[in-house]
């Protein structure tokens, strides 16, 4: 790939960017998250179209329109989500696209089977072809999907942050699984953000950031430290938080558990306390419960067993409603499923769980007029661009309705504010401004907890940080004792020997 | 209970599971394919018409047959264009076109015949009633399968091929893998929007099928808004049935053997009570399978 | 200064919004009226003379504009209790039969029940709104205990109201001393019936009780903690749930609501017009269902329903009166009033189309064209 560049609107997502692979090697991508990692893929697999540049496969030209162009040049991708018929076999879909047949129109089922056994034994890589994919955990999954390349025959693969939903021994699997691939001929890409894989596996690295290529070169001439210097570009700067007493327990969590429809725990025994006046953060791989934590405690879910309280108040199993009136706010992790209605006005919006508060509705009656200037204060001391109040959530920008959002739950003035993923896809500006509005909430003495996977974030803002895995607290630090790597480990489910 | 009664009600059974039988095919088939279709009714409605128009004129049942098929498949079309390519909403789109077919159906009968309410006329041809030359002389069973015609037997063919179609061929796997996961489909090459839109217009052209059964079946003769809510209980069919076709037909009929009670009860009772009847049992039928899913669920929990 | 410009900008923005809510009804009542048109065309009359016929004697005409407003009154409520409940998610097409039940059942009240007719009256039409409300309330509560589907069973229970009621009128309550043809029950009280409002036309006190109607849910969507959550609720049910809104109430009263007003909707006709109930007094009008087109034009919007309502029913009142003058069947206004629904209802496509102005669109307005002219 030469000079790839993609414009989306006026946000350059590649600017020149380059590329090489040799066959039989592993090219490790790595970049932060936006860093344009994913676009310059979603090109080469034919998903999007570049503004500019051009694509080479041994040595030809290539125009590839969409992935099917890709696929007949003997590319396939292993993508972030799974494309994968859950209700389906795993022989199903292996073959789906080019599926043997019994005469002209029906599906060879047997063949199908007996295909995915034979991949399965070429590859080395196992699989009962006759499971129920939706059955299968999701290293499993990820194996289907390995399998369905290879039955394309592809000979690049590419790999979209293949292990931010495996645990530790099925990135191992995987690791090994790349491996043996390269050591057969193919050609493999992945693309990744975490620097233990690209130690691992990788024969050469290019890292990208803000959209621009920055440089490559062999795994054996770097470090640890030099690529994610590289992949910042700067060393972070923490912000500076003065320490603060805490003053008694806000939210306590008693050996919370959570079973899903086919009695899988989801949440195994969770403990942990926010105390009043700290930021508590959740840090962890995505998949490992932190969703289901949040709807436990806002009431969105009932937990199967355990104790929740918050205050003096047991709030296990209540309704939202009575958990937010007992003094729950939340910034939900997805805003759009959540935390808005597209179609709602922006004082719809805005007003939500505050609709009965005496400040704004009596006796069930609305009043329009403080509502409308309640609306107006939040929009203007959050800096919401907007252009009148009628005006559709839908219609605001992702980092605007995510600030109107935070405005919102904020102004709950409740003794605890749940942040799921509160700066998820929001420019740096409205990241900032919103971590600022979070430790005001800290500095007036509430209780905040924040869950998000970005490791920086809560690294940057917590006071304690839990490290949750496989729905168990798998480690507690102080702000001091925190570093990279020993949450690193633990999220991975590894253990820490050294003692404390 | 005399046994001649007796096959006398499954006899009425038989005939009035088949329009709803062929619509719910239609509805599963949707389903399969993850469109909520609710403009069944407006299917069967148009399809009723222009089955007897056709007749009218031509005196050919394979043609009004075929007319019958062809218009309900025209609705399909406009579901398909406007609630698949388009995205409108369901609800909105099954609700206008049912309303209008009501009315076209009711202005055009007006137009050409000058008639309003129904249409019986003596030129109209009925479809040709069989009966088997072994099976109509066995006492019980020959009264059972008396006087039914070609699409009664060809209802149950259509849900046996479906059934085939959908589960043994490649082509039916693609289609179903559509309902799945549409975006998985498409990513592997699967043109999800093109199949929805054909399954939709198929579920028309079933639904046009049903409609003609009602209107040159047991009776000949159109009546406005004959369908009477047959289309929603067909949608009840195929939700009972899971949208499996094979399913699809126990649960269809269930239905007709309600109708044919009603209509065996209607010497007893008032018809108007009897009327009711299909129509409650729909809502039973709903509440008992979901509490019984529902027990499920919680037996897994 | 700053101030001021963005007030100014709010009115702009507002005003650009009130063109873009009408602009969508206008077009497709645009398009119905061609529509119709050419349906004329073919039947081999003037348009224009026919239109003008039509529209002369729906709103010109005194008469005529007060045998609208009789007919609109139903079909108002009609929209308004369908707007109540898919304006908060819940598709009920039931109002018919709640409609039919809550008046039947304030029907038999007023005819039975003994006393002073004004306080008959009010119990009547109290019981009316209780069973109007309890049939609504049947197919809530059978979706949230098990999940059942409302638009099955709203749509079943139509039926089985109206053939309930007509077994009811052809057997036991059959008023006696009338036709034998005649399938009804006696007349209710006159002192019970509602006022005329005008000399020689059936225009009555029902009109208001619609006007009454439209109020409260103005006020039910604009001014209430309950029309907010339900609204919300309508837009994105796991946005009110996270909001701690009490679904299942509020579900339960929207229904409740909605089958109340419904079955006020019947006991406008029967205590304002008829002053019996009679077998399919209700259905064969299809009052329900031209609410509930009524309600899907204006966009749930109550002041939008209320206008709409009543061109339909002036389109009816029209179309009688050009089949009686004319010789154009009555028809033409079902046609006109299903095109605009039905061209509402795909105003995404035309969203679709601008943004992609490519063949596929032309293509649309050919399928749209067909079908209307086919009808």
């Amino acid at each position: 790939m030469k000079h790839i560049t993609k414009v989306y609107g006026n946000l350059c997502a590649n600017d020149d960017v380059q590329l090489k692979l040799n066959q039989g090697e592993i090219l490790a991508v790595i970049g932060e998250n936006g860093a344009g990692k994913s676009t310059l893929m979603k090109i080469l697999y034919g998903l999007e179209q570049p503004t500019e540049g051009e694509i080479y496969i041994n040595g030809e030209l290539q125009h590839f329109r969409s992935p099917h162009d890709a696929m007949a040049k003997k590319i396939g991708m292993v993508q972030q989500h799974f494309m994968l018929f859950k209700p389906c076999t795993v022989a199903e879909n292996i073959v789906y696209g080019n599926e043997p047949r019994k005469g002209r129109f029906f599906f060879d089922r047997e063949k199908a089977v007996k295909i995915t056994e034979e991949l399965c034994e070429k590859y080395g890589l196992y699989i009962d072809p006759k499971r129920i994919v939706g059955d299968c955990p999701v290293g499993l999954q990820q194996r289907v999907e390995i399998l369905k390349v290879l039955y394309q025959n592809a000979d690049i693969i590419i790999f979209d942050e293949p292990s931010a939903v495996l645990t530790p021994q099925e990135v191992h699997e995987l690791l090994n699984t790349m491996k043996k691939l390269a050591g057969m001929g193919k050609s493999i890409i992945i693309i990744t953000h975490k620097l233990h894989e690209v130690m691992e596996v990788a024969d050469r690295v290019m890292v990208m950031r803000n959209g621009k290529y920055i440089t490559e070169m062999n795994k054996a001439d770097t470090s640890i430290e030099e690529m994610s210097y590289l992949m910042v570009g700067r060393r972070i700067v923490d912000t500076k938080i003065e320490p603060q007493k805490t003053t008694g327990v806000v939210l306590n969590v008693e050996n919370l558990v959570l079973m899903d429809d086919e009695k899988k725990k989801i949440l195994d025994g969770f403990n942990m306390h926010v105390d009043a006046g700290e930021i508590v953060g959740i840090a962890g791989v995505s998949g490992n419960g932190q969703p289901e934590l949040i709807q436990c405690i806002t009431g969105l879910m009932k937990p199967t067993s355990g104790k929740i309280s918050l205050g003096e108040k047991d709030i296990t199993g209540k309704t939202v409603g009575e958990i937010r009136e007992a003094g729950c706010a939340c910034i939900p992790e997805d805003r759009y499923l959540w935390g808005c209605a597209k179609e709602a006005t922006l004082t719809e919006t805005a007003i939500m769980a505050h609709q009965d508060k005496p400040e704004l509705s009596r006796h069930g009656l609305l009043n329009m007029k403080k509502i409308q200037k309640f609306t107006k204060r939040m929009l203007e001391d959050y800096d919401v661009r907007y252009s009148d109040l009628s005006q559709k959530a839908g219609e605001l920008s992702g980092g605007n309705i995510q600030k109107l959002i935070v405005a919102r739950e904020v102004e709950q003035n409740s003794s605890l504010l749940i942040a799921a993923e509160p700066t998820r896809g929001v420019d740096i500006g409205a990241m900032e401004f919103i971590h600022n509005r979070l430790l005001e909430k800290r500095k007036k003495g509430d209780a905040v907890l924040l869950i998000s996977s970005e490791l920086t974030e809560i690294m940057s803002l917590s006071d304690r940080i839990y490290v949750i895995y496989n729905g168990k607290a798998a480690g507690e630090f102080t702000r001091a004792e925190a570093t990279e790597e020993k949450l690193g480990i633990l999220m991975m489910g590894g253990e820490l020997h050294e003692e404390k | 209970m005399s046994s001649a009664y007796f096959a006398s009600i499954l006899n009425s059974t038989l005939r009035s599971t088949t329009p709803i039988l062929l619509a719910a095919l239609g509805s599963a088939i949707c389903a399969r394919v993850g469109v909520f279709n609710i403009a069944l009714e407006a299917q069967m409605l148009i399809g009723s018409f222009f089955s007897i128009v056709v007749n009218y004129f031509t005196g050919n049942v394979f043609l009004s047959v075929m007319a019958g098929m062809l218009s309900g498949a025209f609705i399909g079309l406009v579901v398909a264009v406007l609630q698949v390519k388009y995205k409108a909403a369901d609800m909105v789109i099954g609700t206008s076109l049912n309303l209008l077919v009501n009315g076209a159906t009711s202005f055009l009968l007006y137009i050409i015949f000058g008639l309003r309410g129904k249409l019986v006329d003596s030129r109209l041809v009925s479809l040709d009633k069989i009966n088997l030359p072994v099976i109509k002389d066995i006492p019980f069973l020959g009264r059972v399968l008396e006087n039914l015609t070609i699409i009664d037997y060809l209802a149950y063919a259509i849900a046996i091929l479906l059934f085939i179609y959908l589960f043994k061929t490649v082509s039916g796997f693609r289609t179903l893998s559509v309902g799945i996961s549409k975006e998985a489909s498409e990513s592997l090459g699967t043109k999800g929007t093109r199949v929805q839109m054909r399954m939709v217009i198929l579920s028309g052209a079933l639904c046009g099928l049903g409609g003609t059964v009602l209107s040159m079946g047991q009776v000949t003769m159109f009546t406005e808004n004959m369908t009477s809510g047959r289309g929603f209980i067909a949608m009840a069919a195929a939700s009972l049935g899971q949208n499996h076709p094979i399913l699809t037909i126990v649960s269809s009929l269930f239905f007709g053997l309600c109708q044919g009670i009603g209509l065996a009860l209607q010497n007893v009772i008032k018809s108007q009570l009897t009327m009711t009847l299909p129509y409650i049992a729909t809502i039973i039928a709903l509440v008992i399978f979901s509490r019984r899913n529902m027990k499920k669920a919680n037996a897994m929990k | 200064m700053k101030k001021n410009k963005i007030s100014e900008n709010m009115v702009l923005a507002s005003l650009i919004r009130g063109l873009k809510a009408v602009r969508q009804p206008a077009l497709a009542t645009l398009f119905g009226l061609v529509v119709g048109a050419l349906v004329i065309v073919a039947c081999g009359e003037n348009p224009f003379a026919v239109y003008k016929e039509m529209f002369t004697k729906s709103f010109i005409q005194p008469f005529y504009l007060y045998s609208t407003l009789t007919r609109a009154t139903p079909i108002i409520i009609c929209a308004m209790a369908t707007a109540m409940a898919w304006r908060a998610g819940y598709i009920n097409i039931g109002v018919e039969g709640q409609m039919i039940a809550g008046s039947f059942a304030a029907t038999v009240a007023a005819i039975y029940i003994p006393g002073p007719p004004i306080l008959v009256a009010i119990l009547a039409w109290l019981i009316g709104m209780c069973v109007g409300a309890l049939y609504a309330l049947l197919p809530a509560i059978l979706n949230w205990k098990y999940q059942v589907t409302m638009v099955i069973t709203t749509l079943m229970l139509n039926y089985v109201a109206n053939y309930i009621t007509s077994y009811f009128v052809t057997y036991p309550l059959k008023d006696p001393a009338g036709d034998g043809m005649a399938l009804q029950t006696v007349a209710i009280d006159k002192a019970m019936c509602l006022p005329r409002l005008a000399p020689k036309s059936t225009f009555n006190a029902g009109f208001i009780v619609a006007v009454a109607v439209v109020l409260f849910m103005i006020f039910i969507t604009k001014r209430t903690v309950f029309g907010y959550e339900s609204k919300m609720g309508g837009f994105n049910p796991s946005f009110a749930r996270y909001g701690g809104a009490k679904q299942v109430k509020v579900m339960l009263i929207t229904m409740a609501l909605s089958g109340a007003i419904a079955s006020l909707g019947g006991m406008t006709e029967v205590f304002g017009l008829k002053y019996r109930f009679s077998d399919g007094m209700l259905t064969s009008p299809s009052y329900a269902w031209t609410g509930l087109m009524a309600a899907l034009i204006a966009d749930l919007n109550p002041l939008g329903m209320f206008f709409i309502s009543i061109f339909l029913s002036g389109l009816q009142i029209g179309g009688s009166a050009i089949q009686r003058s004319m010789g154009v069947p009555l028809e033409i206004s079902t046609i006109i009033q299903c095109c605009i629904t039905l061209f509402v209802s795909v105003k995404l496509v035309f969203r679709f189309k601008k943004r992609k102005k490519d063949t596929e669109g032309e293509n649309q307005i050919k399928v749209e064209g067909k079908e209307g002219s086919e009808a």
